[in-house]
């Protein structure tokens, strides 16, 4: 068994993480503050390569594997979540496309993905109580020489900022236990409406918001893979999701760990450093414990998604870990740190930022903004039961 | 049996109403604002409610301590930044209450009546949890104190009247020659700083002040020099288990909201999967073990028995217990909690955990209480031998 990164991995690792410092310790307040996605930072994520890592070398990206995939998020997530939490959205965009579309599919769209010409996202949730259920499904009907499809898609992250949406709706008529069906929607197709930006407690750079459907029409090139064959691409990019999403976390958990660390051996309470008291260290030594063993889940989710297995059980248990001490990593760290903790007010510190409260609410927006909390339970549970009745 | 006597039932049902019109319909817009609802003190004046700790001889409503902790519920439910403020105010009124004589009390909860508000200063920068570290100093210089220092993350702080002041009348005695002021606001030297931009509790103000050469009579003196101290950990007693009141509060709204949000969500589906209704039930056993809790610290209070070591543990207990639910709350409503006014109770939830003296301070306190040397438990070997 062999928990080292490649050589490779390692270099992208080096890179990701220079690249966090040099471009996105700078901005991460600024954007928090104001949500508006400086251009030089998009054109420089491009001119790195960094929209093309899960494009196929083929169509013009870097082809790298996932491994790579999660060592960049969780490298960005130390610096600004938020530009972490865009990319991861595109990149599982590019990943449907890669590994379902069609020749003619992957020829038109993964090179300019492939180069942040274009900026990806997915729209899977939806307000019913599961998806093809609700009022405001999104529901498509055939046509001839197409699809209609009208509806809504719920929390779309990059909503307004991507070009092209894999967006899944349900085949009317509706079916009694509804599959769903991919599509990829062109940002600017007629009936395509951007809702209004949602407020959101964290992650503040990456934009928000719901997808309505007012009868719009796509041709059947629009279809990615089969008809009713989207139940299974949802499946899998949820679960590499919760992978990245737990990656995410870990980042943010570690970059928190060290400013309140850094934060312990500089305050002096009591005539002595507050990282020598014993209730400090614990705090400290939770948090890390936690980011440790995160990330060896994360690790092994990952080279099995390389390796082609079945990765989905391992992601259903890191998801279920970082929900159980994500936020925990956080409380913690902030109250290591005390009244300035909380504090929003004034730059602090060695990046010009204060950032533990800005991360609580990165933390937030990473754990929450994701289906309903139970699901991975379930998911485990049939794993390990015969029955397994959800 | 009715554990709420008529009277606090009308009290409580007072407070909900208030906090029904007043304050849960502005509470989003000053949480993202930031700025003072000072609008709520005019809506306050009819019900007199800042007036509630101010025995009735001073004409203040005169509340017990379990009917004030029913109030600070009710408006922790509302919003925990507007009750910090009420919270507040009252902490500054009990120093005066422990420590002031009839004059002082007099004067102190004069401009009170009219619901102005009072701050109380303590912390500073070097001297946060560890209060001893302060290098706030009082000289004594004709007929009164020269006042000299800063202070830090007082609640209050830029919109009180009056304050009660933290100061060393003895730099060599250390935490025995803190000295506690009353000091008026409108003192030439009192120079109000920056506000904190906060994680949570963001409408509540705190601000950073500086004392300038601040010369207050000795009529403002409160007990004797060298009584600072311990006027303050008597003082933060009793606030302790009213920050407790109101993170009860705070979880049980994330409780309701969280109810409210899964009717809506799935109308046809009265009982959620398991896992959900087990995690709602998690959150119920919290606040409602917290509340007793409280309830029982301020019975204590009430009948004149020691209570620090309650105080301590209800401060913990109920911040700690609202940090958990509301985490949980926004969590089980996922991209909705996320993106709904819910997240303001976990940033509210989260500083509750520092103010008011860390939680890692009360355990501090409490730990001591349960290593005390007297006898807490029968020696095994001689149980039932009698």
């Amino acid at each position: 068994m062999n928990f080292d990164l490649t050589e490779t991995q390692q270099e992208a690792s080096q890179r990701a993480h220079m690249f966090a410092r040099t471009y996105l310790d700078g901005i991460a307040y600024d954007l928090d503050r104001c949500g508006v996605l400086p251009k030089a930072t998009l054109d420089a994520l491009a001119i790195h390569d960094f929209f093309g890592l899960l494009v196929p070398k083929a169509s013009g990206g870097v082809g790298a594997g996932f491994i790579n995939h999660i060592l960049v998020i969780e490298a960005f997530s130390r610096s600004c979540p938020a530009i972490a939490s865009i990319l991861n959205n595109h990149a599982l965009a590019v990943h449907a496309i890669a590994q379902w579309g069609s020749d003619a599919q992957k020829q038109h769209y993964l090179p300019s993905l492939a180069t942040g010409r274009r900026l990806g996202a997915l729209a899977i949730h939806e307000h019913g109580p599961s998806l093809g259920i609700g009022p405001d499904a999104l529901l498509a009907s055939c046509r001839d020489d197409g699809f209609t499809l009208t509806g809504t898609k719920a929390f779309v992250r990059n909503a307004g900022a991507a070009d092209l949406y894999v967006a899944f709706a349900t085949l009317e008529p509706v079916a009694k236990n509804p599959s769903l069906t991919a599509f990829l929607i062109d940002a600017h197709t007629p009936g395509l409406t951007i809702g209004p930006r949602l407020d959101t407690m964290g992650l503040k750079g990456c934009p928000v918001a719901h997808l309505i459907f007012e009868t719009v029409a796509v041709s059947r090139d629009a279809l990615l893979g089969i008809e009713s064959g989207g139940s299974a691409i949802v499946d899998r990019l949820l679960s590499l999701g919760s992978v990245a999403e737990a990656a995410q976390s870990v980042g943010i958990g570690r970059a928190a760990v060290k400013h309140a660390a850094d934060f312990a051996e500089k305050r002096v309470q009591f005539g002595q450093p507050i990282a020598t008291l014993q209730a400090i260290q614990t705090l400290l030594a939770e948090a890390a414990t936690d980011c440790h063993l995160a990330w060896l889940g994360i690790q092994r989710a990952s080279q099995l998604v390389e390796d082609g297995g079945a990765f989905e059980v391992d992601a259903a248990m890191v998801k279920t870990f970082v929900g159980r001490f994500g936020a925990k990593m956080l409380i913690d760290a902030i109250q290591v740190e005390g009244g300035l903790g909380i504090s929003e007010s004034k730059p602090f510190g060695v990046d010009g930022t204060m950032p533990l409260a800005r991360l609580f609410r990165d933390m937030a927006g990473t754990l929450l903004l994701d289906a309903p909390g139970d699901f991975p339970d379930t998911l485990i549970a049939k794993s390990i039961t015969c029955t397994g009745k959800p | 049996m009715d554990l709420e006597s008529p009277e606090q039932q009308a009290v409580r049902a007072a407070a909900r109403k208030f906090v029904a019109n007043n304050i849960i319909p502005r509470a989003d817009e000053f949480d993202k604002s930031g700025e003072f609802h000072e609008y709520l003190l005019e809506a306050a004046k009819a019900s007199k409610i800042f007036t509630m700790a101010i025995p009735t001889e001073y004409s203040g409503l005169g509340y017990d301590a379990r009917t004030q902790a029913l109030v600070l519920e009710e408006w922790g439910y509302g919003c925990a930044g507007m009750g910090t403020t009420l919270a507040a105010s009252i902490l500054s009124m009990e120093a005066v209450l422990i420590a002031g004589n009839d004059e002082q009390k007099r004067r102190y909860f004069a401009p009170m009546l009219n619901t102005e508000i009072g701050a109380f200063g303590l912390t500073e920068p070097d001297a946060g949890s560890d209060v001893g570290a302060g290098t706030t100093t009082a000289a004594r210089e004709g007929d009164g104190y020269r006042i000299n220092g800063a202070k830090c993350w007082i609640t209050n702080g830029g919109v009180a009247s009056v304050y009660v002041i933290f100061a060393l009348t003895d730099v060599l005695k250390g935490t025995k020659g803190l000295s506690a002021f009353i000091v008026e606001r409108d003192r030439s030297g009192f120079i109000i700083g920056d506000k904190e931009h906060k994680l949570g509790l963001r409408s509540s103000n705190t601000v950073y002040f500086e004392l300038k050469d601040v010369h207050v009579p000795v009529v403002n003196l409160l007990g004797h020099e060298g009584d600072g101290m311990k006027i303050a950990m008597k003082t933060l007693d009793t606030a302790r288990p009213a920050i407790a009141a109101l993170a009860v509060g705070l979880a049980q709204r994330c409780l309701d909201e969280c109810v409210e949000h899964l009717h809506r969500r799935f109308p046809h589906k009265p009982f959620p999967g398991q896992t959900l209704q087990f995690k709602l039930a998690d959150m119920q056993i919290q606040v409602d073990a917290a509340r007793q809790f409280v309830r029982h610290t301020m019975a204590l209070r009430d009948a004149g028995m020691p209570f620090a070591r309650e105080s301590a543990i209800s401060k913990t207990l109920c911040t700690d217990m609202a940090m958990t639910v509301s985490t949980q709350a926004v969590r089980l409503m996922g991209s909705y909690g996320y993106t709904s006014e819910l997240g303001k109770f976990m940033r509210d939830a989260k500083v509750m955990q520092i103010y008011e003296g860390t939680n890692q301070i009360q355990r501090l306190v409490i730990s001591r209480a349960v290593l005390a040397p007297t006898p807490k438990a029968v020696p095994l070997s001689s149980a039932g031998a009698s």
